[in-house]
């Protein structure tokens, strides 16, 4: 799948801070106006979980979840594409993908996927 | 500001309450209270419901208007505080701001939630709504699922084991045992959770690297206080129950931090708890060196050594080693969770910072069993951790000398 990360970042013009999710005020300078972009390259994996006891709307057995910054510093949650976590360590190199992340009421929903790549 | 002292508390037992409904659970609490604080048919001017999920789960709405109905206390004024996990130290913190600033003499806040009434999936979730509606709440990510990323980086950074969450497990089963309002009145064996082989069947990953016992359970449950003025109580004390000593609110602090963990430039430093429990000392013009007694927000084993470190117990990294040592247990350096915490004693979510104080409120009248109370308790320490730790409220309680 080589869909685009649908997902919109915000770089503060006055002081440069970057921001995901939207702030309407920049959170280090209080700033208005921020520049948009979009999470770059690979991603740097910050910290994860195995979860077993999954809100309603998940029919899976478990879920890997994660923190990763992308090569421009967007930090982004995300599941992970792992069969169990014993794999994974924090820092590895992971790449992500927009894939579907759950189904609601019958329709897609989509979000960022990550694959642990060393 | 006016003095506000706490002059009645109460609380029904928390667990799965099936024969009660959310309403039934608010009016025992508050009668409790009420009759604690020997207010007799007397009404209050005022009234402050914590609540987090009665809009979602039992799909009732405007529930201080219906409790004040039920409870006769017309035409009193009132309103449901949500606030999260901290809608019961929130609707505390309005109680105590209404009747400090001289606009209300008499207030009843009490916190309930019912939790049990749908199956787990549906209380995860609805746990879960207070993630970010985009950039988290989609991807499946759960209060457990925050804590057990919380735990890594904890880990990694402090040399947090899990030897250390497990004593925190231990200690506070071992006093929830004890507390005839606790969920789970349970002694766990650590061979049995941590030791044995088939310790991983007993107590398997729950949110690594957190696992079962290592969470607080789903609970059903609600507590009460009734606040008035210092020296009103003073003045009018033939009409109240002279023999109870006097518990005020000498302290009282609030914070907040970025919604998702990942904004915040050290996910492992929780400010909001930093900040909040700095106010609450600095209004008492106490030390973290001068509490006796601490309920802090157990909902995972981390929080409470996460939390011991931020109000200033102990250095950073140093909050499981210190419960290790024992200096968290009753007769230690600073005993926390006596009742069992959010870990044994329950977390029906809105009841739970209203919980806490009615906790600290039974150890600083000195009114507990030998094997609960804090000897000679003077100050006492609340934590409300909200949300992953982005609106925390501290409250410290003070026993008047009288």
């Amino acid at each position: 799948m080589n869909k685009e990360i649908a997902i919109t970042a915000y770089k503060c013009k006055k002081c440069g801070k970057i921001h995901y999710p939207f702030h309407d005020r920049c959170l280090a300078c209080r700033g208005r106006d921020f520049e948009t972009f979009k999470p770059e390259g690979n991603a740097k994996l910050l910290t994860f979980t195995q979860i077993f006891n999954l809100p309603w709307g998940f029919d899976e057995r478990f879920l890997i979840l994660g923190v990763a910054e992308f090569e421009n510093h967007v930090r982004v949650m995300g599941q992970i594409k792992a069969d169990s976590i014993a794999g994974l360590k924090v820092g590895m190199k992971m790449k992500p993908s927009w894939e579907t992340i759950r189904v609601k009421y019958g329709e897609n929903v989509y979000g960022v996927k990550f694959e642990p790549i060393g | 500001m006016r003095d506000v002292a706490i002059i009645g508390a109460g609380m029904i037992p928390f667990g799965r309450r099936d024969e009660d409904s959310l309403m039934d659970m608010l009016a025992y609490a508050s009668l409790k209270a009420l009759d604690d604080a020997g207010l007799g048919d007397k009404s209050v001017d005022a009234v402050y419901v914590g609540n987090m999920g009665g809009g979602i789960i039992q799909h009732q709405t405007a529930i201080a208007s219906s409790l004040v109905d039920r409870l006769s206390l017309l035409p009193a004024a009132a309103e449901t505080i949500e606030n999260g996990p901290a809608s019961g130290g929130s609707a505390v913190k309005n109680g105590l701001l209404a009747v400090a600033s001289g606009y209300y003499d008499y207030v009843l806040v009490v916190g309930g939630e019912k939790m049990r009434e749908v199956t787990g999936w549906r209380a995860t979730d609805f746990v879960a709504t207070m993630t970010h509606p985009g950039a988290e709440y989609p991807y499946g990510i759960t209060l457990p699922g925050m804590a057990g990323m919380f735990t890594r980086l904890y880990m990694e950074k402090y040399g947090v084991t899990r030897e250390h969450l497990v004593t925190v497990t231990l200690k506070n089963q071992e006093m929830g045992a004890l507390n005839p309002y606790a969920h789970v009145e349970m002694v766990l064996s650590r061979e049995g959770i941590f030791d044995s082989p088939h310790s991983i069947v007993n107590n398997p990953p729950m949110a690594d690297p957190l696992h079962l016992y290592d969470a607080c359970p789903v609970s059903d449950g609600a507590a009460a206080i009734v606040l008035c003025p210092l020296d009103m109580l003073k003045a009018e004390k033939k009409s109240l129950d002279a023999s109870k000593p006097l518990v005020v609110i000498a302290g009282f602090g609030q914070a907040t931090d970025t919604q998702t963990l990942q904004e915040r430039e050290d996910p492992t430093d929780l400010k909001a708890v930093t900040l909040a429990a700095q106010k609450a000392f600095e209004m008492a013009k106490l030390k973290p060196g001068d509490i006796h007694v601490a309920e802090l927000h157990d909902a995972f084993t981390i929080l409470e050594i996460a939390e011991s470190e931020h109000v200033g117990f102990f250095k950073k990294g140093e909050g499981g080693k210190a419960a290790m040592a024992g200096k968290t247990r009753l007769g230690g350096q600073i005993p926390i969770n006596v009742s069992g915490g959010l870990k044994a004693r329950g977390h029906p979510v809105g009841a739970t910072g209203v919980a806490q104080v009615v906790d600290i409120v039974f150890q600083l009248r000195h009114e507990l069993p030998k094997t609960r109370q804090v000897k000679n308790a003077m100050n006492g320490l609340t934590v409300n951790f909200g949300g992953f730790g982005n609106n925390v409220l501290a409250f410290v309680l003070r026993r008047v000398q009288q």
